[in-house]
């Protein structure tokens, strides 16, 4: 009987035990993201399930063909943009605010997270209602002060800032949580410390408190990035992608192309460029943070 | 050893019927009780004389139908028949992914297909092959709130209709004279609410071919015609000058009392079934061109990739013969000459007057379909950003329907 070494007994049990996720890692994400780059070279539709080899036609068509595609690339790094800062200096606000214990911090902390746990489909059913333009709540109440509130989701202008804002309270509670428990692991210490030595409380913020929660920032601004290219139900479900393809954003895009107009190869081919993009932007994150480092 | 016997036999036999069992699965996008009690009834009635067959009604949302089955036909699960919309045939037609029922059909004389308006099933048929039968060609018609029109003293739209002045510009001044929308009661409201999203065709086309104006026509964008211009700017009009039409956003409903006129099918007549309102049914309204009714259609089909297709066939023929044709007629008119024609068909819904179920019959025969093509999902994708600039109170009309047929006549 062969003799087995300690080293390989041990190896083998920590691979039996971690087969279970990487069997699920491998058949339902690495191999689905493999096949979409397969599909992305082909021509393949939906309905008629006819498919054919083309190369990277797919890409140049998106890339130098179609109009459309460089709008709603646009588009998701403005809601990238609008969202990403927003929704950190809330987070980090609150965050600020709750994590001391205070009458009531229970009560606040569990308000500001229950949007992250309400479904999508119900709370872009109340703020359709609330946006409204003649009865609105929001335009009801901005009424009372004087001012003419637009039509939140029809017009151009202000469609994109209605969809960053609702996007923004629907997730900000997550971060919050996150920062309040980066804000509870900083050892106290450090800010009586800087108390006693005359600090102010900026000066305790921005030297002490900001670079302990850098790496915090990291992950927040990492996950939060990826989560705004890839938001799809929200603009579904509050704009559909209007008024004027104002908030189409590249993942409700690869859907309508997949999803409307049955073109599997050409969706499969947005979805790798947005893959691209987040792994571009999520590097490029990583090495700012080195560099402050 | 009897006993045993027995037993064994009784197994054999179950597993003999289990293996001969077969289920049909028909996918629709209704979720009235009313209209799947009535399928359901129908579909017993099939079941009685085919013993072992079950049939089951699967209901995806309107909004999702197509997607939906495009999935479950990509996905290998397809549905054995379906309901498919009149802009959907061309493209289901065009893919070979629907069954060809023609033999089924044409051989059967006691099925009388001849009975069928050929007008109504120009989309279903390509050369000698038949690819669905319209089960449902329902003209759109004028629903009103008569309480409202009672209490305000104006004629209503019947009355107008004797009068020969029910008109697109007697709908306007009506309406306007009805809305309060600081209240948020509005005196027009689009198919369903959705005028400005899912349902622009369903809003604009009756207006459009009243003035004498198409939304294409052998492969022409027909949008910036001087008439579609004139009929859509009468509804432009409507919307944000006098303020008398539910604005975007805004979710006023005709059925729940929050407008008092809207357009739309008999199926809709189900949402009024706890109304605390007088209501009324009246045409469309004509325009320059005269009286243009737009009927909405919609077939059974049965899949080319079902598991049952020789049975989904029969469960086709069955549901759309003459006496089911005549049952399933109180919500959704048939194409049979023959029920469309008889007191039945008149007197088939309770929630409606043989007289008003005259003004259906009547639409019917001078009735168009509403517009189809094989590239219609790429059109209205192209076109629903563009119709977004309509929906400004600073628009341009003719700028943007210029921009319309800019962007769909590549595509036609």
């Amino acid at each position: 009987m062969p003799i087995i070494s300690l080293r390989c007994r041990e190896s083998i049990t920590g691979w039996l035990f971690v087969s279970p996720t990487l069997a699920g890692f491998l058949i339902f994400f690495f191999g689905p993201l493999i096949a979409v780059f397969g599909y992305s070279a082909t021509e393949w539709n939906l309905l008629t399930q006819e498919t054919s080899f083309v190369g990277f036609e797919n890409y140049t068509d998106a890339l130098t063909e179609n109009q459309d595609f460089w709008l709603v690339f646009r588009n998701s790094l403005v809601f990238a943009a609008g969202l990403v800062p927003l929704n950190m200096v809330m987070a980090l606000s609150l965050a600020m605010a709750l994590s001391r214990p205070f009458a009531g911090q229970v009560l606040f902390r569990t308000i500001f997270f229950a949007p992250v746990i309400t479904a999508a489909v119900a709370w872009a059913i109340v703020w359709k209602f609330l946006l409204q333009g003649e009865t609105g709540t929001v335009n009801q109440m901005l009424a009372i002060v004087g001012i003419d509130g637009p039509n939140w989701l029809r017009e151009p202008n202000w469609a994109m800032v209605a969809v960053i804002v609702t996007r923004v309270l629907k997730t900000v509670g997550l971060n919050m949580i996150l920062y309040i428990a980066a804000l509870q692991s900083i050892p106290r210490d450090y800010t009586e410390a800087a108390l006693l030595e005359g600090a102010s409380r900026w000066q305790i913020f921005g030297r002490i408190i900001w670079p302990l929660l850098t790496p915090t920032t990291l992950v927040i601004m990492i996950v939060t990035v990826v989560g705004s290219l890839k938001v799809f139900d929200h603009i579904y479900l509050m704009t559909g992608g209007g008024p004027e393809n104002g908030t189409m954003v590249l993942a409700f895009f690869i859907y309508e192309q997949g999803f409307e107009f049955f073109n599997v190869g050409y969706a499969s081919a947005l979805a790798v460029i947005m893959f691209f993009l987040i792994v571009a932007l999520t590097g490029l994150q990583l090495r700012l943070n080195g560099g402050l480092q | 050893m009897i006993k045993q016997i027995v037993l064994a036999t009784a197994l054999t036999a179950f597993s003999i019927s289990m293996a001969f069992a077969q289920d049909l699965r028909m996918t629709v996008w209704t979720g009235s009780d009313a209209h799947l009690g009535m399928l359901n009834d129908i579909a017993e009635e099939f079941e009685s004389t085919h013993p072992g067959v079950t049939v089951n009604f699967e209901t995806i949302p309107f909004s999702d139908y197509v997607r939906g089955l495009t999935l479950q036909l990509a996905g290998g699960n397809p549905p054995d028949l379906g309901w498919l919309l009149e802009s959907s045939a061309p493209i289901f037609v065009d893919a070979g992914v629907l069954l060809d029922v023609s033999d089924k059909l044409r051989n059967d004389a006691a099925y009388n297909f001849s009975d069928l308006s050929q007008s109504a099933m120009t989309l279903w048929q390509s050369s000698d092959a038949i690819y669905g039968i319209p089960f449902s060609t329902s003209p759109y018609l004028t629903y009103y709130n008569a309480s409202m029109f009672s209490s305000a003293g104006i004629a209503t739209p019947n009355q107008m209709v004797k009068e020969g002045s029910w008109t697109w510009e007697a709908l306007r001044i009506a309406a306007k004279k009805l809305s309060d929308p600081a209240n948020g009661v509005y005196g027009f409201q689009s198919p369903d609410g959705l005028g400005y999203d899912s349902r622009i065709m369903h809003t604009l086309i009756p207006i459009v071919r009243s003035y004498g104006g198409e939304a294409w026509v052998n492969g022409k964008c027909g949008f910036d015609s001087p008439e579609a211009i004139q009929a859509i700017t009468l509804y432009h009009q409507m919307i944000f000058d006098d303020k008398s039409t539910v604005p975007p956003g805004e979710q006023a409903n005709f059925f729940t009392g929050g407008a008092a006129m809207t357009i739309n099918q008999i199926s809709r007549v189900s949402n009024l079934d706890e109304a605390n309102f007088e209501w009324g049914l009246a045409p469309l309204p004509s325009g320059p061109s005269g009286e243009s009714p737009t009927i909405g259609q919609a077939a059974i089909v049965a899949f080319a990739r079902g598991q049952n297709t020789e049975l989904a066939a029969e469960f086709l023929k069955y549901m759309t013969d003459t006496k089911n044709s005549a049952t399933m007629a109180q919500f959704f008119p048939t194409a049979r000459k023959s029920v469309l024609e008889g007191d039945a068909f008149l007197n088939s819904n309770s929630a409606f007057s043989a007289e008003q179920m005259q003004i259906v019959a009547a639409a019917i025969s001078k009735g168009g379909v509403l517009p189809s093509h094989p590239a219609y999902p790429q059109i209205e994708a192209a076109m629903r950003p563009r119709f977004d600039a309509l929906w400004q109170a600073d628009a341009v009309i003719p700028s943007v329907m210029a921009s319309v047929c800019r962007a769909i006549q590549p595509l036609l």
